[in-house]
């Protein structure tokens, strides 16, 4: 792990990282201590760095008794899972297709997934709302589920492949020779295990999902369909200096990220790195 | 090559047309993606192009009926003074928030790159902060850069850099420094992964043999960390460079643009444009030269490589 020699000093080192660490994550922390903390207590002066007393009034507030945030969350968990879904029904396929076959115009496929990643989505979401308009497909889960799409198949080819080309051939053909045919092959044998690949992919895509916006800003004006990052930036309007339950709300949205994040991190940490360096 | 033989021993087995469909299938695998990246992908750029050449409002976007303009639209865009102001902010906000969190995560990267007890599980909680929703980055930040009750200002003050609580987001001449702040908090895990791993790809034979040389740590960095991670330190640039151009959720979220288009980078001024005036043509254009200002920055980063390539 070490690439610049011999350090003498480990126990050093771990302390300046951790006070980095402390440091950079002190924003994430003050979310939390905010949304714990009574009104008069967000605007002491020195502000307390832990809450005093701790109370929940502010989730009761603002999440338990909050019907929008409610059918938000529901928005969220819909759309994050739709994508997740169609992400992986698309991309599977895909990159098993570029990782074994030579097709013509794989390369060009790679290409545009390429570049595909790195279209702003204000040039989608402008386009898309004219179409979507057209089809009568605004204001639906299913319109903000094929946007958000658009960000993440590009990333889980790229991802995928790699996971797919590490598989012998050797073991297709021989299902195949016993009589599967290319699909069962593809299910039954080569699925299994890229399972890895999978799994970071479908994180990822949740992920992604969860904390889009300008998609759902733009695509929909039906308050039942948007998801908890647009009820969020209507706060921010609405709710003016209560700090406490803004903060709330902002912690439940972080709450199922955290999760996914501790069960799956081994994944997530590959996958940021590979996702932006192989092409 | 092993295909072929597979196959063609498949063929003394199975039907005819059992073999058609295999060889069809390869296709099949791929054309879902194909269509969808048409349809969300190829058309969008299709149809911006399209409309910045039209006369697309608010009447006509759901019509057929869109008089040809030519290049008016650009030119309604190059006479507007608030587009070379969105530019001027694009290029502010970039540059400034590349600099801070490259420079940053590569610092954090040598750190990272030495083992010490615990690397692991820091280097993992750094990433949260990239992992958490942009709009929940900026909600964040907007609560500790508040003028009145902001940690920010509390911790300033205390430390004697100001006097005064400031009012970093609702001041028009600190709020795109706000918004950068949190960019560039968002962008360090990012940049200090990319760099660590291109980091640990460097043989640690070759600093073996140039401390055995003699050399200092110093010496070591300047002759084998800085020239090795130059294609590494190049592509996490250019990465950087084009997801910070992009960035609006985050500066949407914490000024909306305000106050008074102290913070309308261009993808604001783009979405205000098609969303907030349904000028669905000229927003076109704005997206048009948003593309093309990200095609010169590419083909500019693979030219340079590859001329980096035939040098070597």
């Amino acid at each position: 792990m070490s690439t610049s020699g011999s350090n003498r000093k480990p126990w050093l080192l771990t302390a300046i990282a951790a006070v980095i660490v402390i440091v950079y994550l002190f924003p994430v922390y003050w979310m939390v201590v905010t949304s714990l903390k009574t009104p008069p207590d967000i605007f002491a002066s020195p502000p307390n760095l832990f809450p005093d007393p701790v109370t929940f009034q502010a989730y009761r507030t603002a999440v338990i008794d909050n019907v929008v945030v409610q059918r938000a969350f529901v928005s969220s968990i819909v759309i994050a899972s739709g994508t997740m879904l169609l992400t992986l029904v698309l991309a599977t396929p895909a990159a098993y297709a570029l990782a074994r076959f030579r097709l013509r115009g794989s390369g060009l496929t790679m290409l545009l997934l390429v570049l595909g990643q790195l279209l702003p989505a204000i040039v989608i979401a402008g386009p898309l709302f004219v179409l979507f308009r057209r089809l009568d497909l605004t204001n639906s889960y299913q319109a903000l589920i094929l946007a958000d799409t658009s960000a993440t198949l590009p990333f889980a080819v790229i991802v995928l492949r790699p996971f797919f080309l590490t598989i012998p051939t050797d073991l297709e053909h021989a299902a195949m020779l016993d009589g599967a045919g290319r699909l069962r092959a593809f299910w039954q044998i080569v699925l299994p295990l890229v399972q890895p690949g999978l799994v970071t992919v479908a994180a990822f895509s949740f992920l992604i999902a969860w904390g889009e916006f300008i998609f759902a800003l733009s695509l929909n004006l039906n308050e039942k369909i948007q998801p908890l990052t647009v009820a969020l930036n209507k706060f921010s309007g609405q709710y003016g200096t209560r700090w406490n339950e803004m903060m709330a709300v902002a912690t439940t949205v972080a709450i199922p990220i955290v999760v996914v994040f501790v069960l799956l991190q081994r994944f997530i940490v590959n996958g940021v790195t590979v996702g932006a360096t192989k092409e | 090559m092993a295909r072929a033989t597979a196959s063609n021993q498949t063929r003394l087995r199975a039907a005819p047309r059992r073999l058609n469909l295999r060889g069809l299938s390869p296709y099949a695998f791929l054309v879902p993606a194909i269509v969808y990246i048409a349809f969300t992908m190829l058309y969008p750029v299709y149809e911006n192009i399209r409309m910045s050449l039209h006369s697309v409002t608010i009447r006509t976007f759901l019509s057929d009926n869109q008089p040809w303009v030519g290049l008016d639209n650009f030119r309604t865009i190059f006479n507007d003074e608030e587009f070379w102001h969105a530019t001027r902010l694009s290029l502010t906000f970039t540059v400034g928030s590349i600099f801070f969190q490259f420079t940053i995560g590569f610092a954090l990267a040598l750190l990272f790159s030495q083992s010490f007890p615990g690397n692991y599980l820091m280097r993992a909680m750094m990433l949260l902060g990239w992992l958490i929703p942009t709009v929940l980055s900026g909600t964040i930040f907007r609560w500790v850069l508040d003028g009145d009750y902001g940690v920010l200002n509390y911790a300033l003050t205390s430390l004697g850099l100001i006097n005064d609580d400031r009012y970093w987001l609702i001041d028009s001449s600190t709020a795109l420094w706000g918004t950068i702040l949190a960019n560039v908090w968002v962008g360090i895990p990012f940049n200090m992964l990319l760099l660590l791993a291109g980091l640990q790809g460097i043989s640690v034979t070759l600093y073996e043999a140039s401390a055995t040389d003699g050399a200092s740590a110093w010496q070591r960095f300047l002759t084998i960390t800085m020239p090795l991670m130059r294609p590494v330190a190049l592509s996490v640039l250019l990465l950087g460079l084009i997801y910070t151009f992009k960035v609006f959720d985050l500066i949407y979220i914490m000024t909306a643009g305000g106050p008074v288009n102290a913070t309308t980078v261009l993808p604001i001024y783009a979405y205000d444009l098609t969303f907030v005036s349904f000028k669905f043509g000229t927003g076109a254009a704005s997206a048009v030269i948003m593309l093309v200002a990200l095609l010169v920055v590419a083909t500019g980063y693979v030219w340079y490589t590859q001329r980096e390539e035939e040098a070597s």
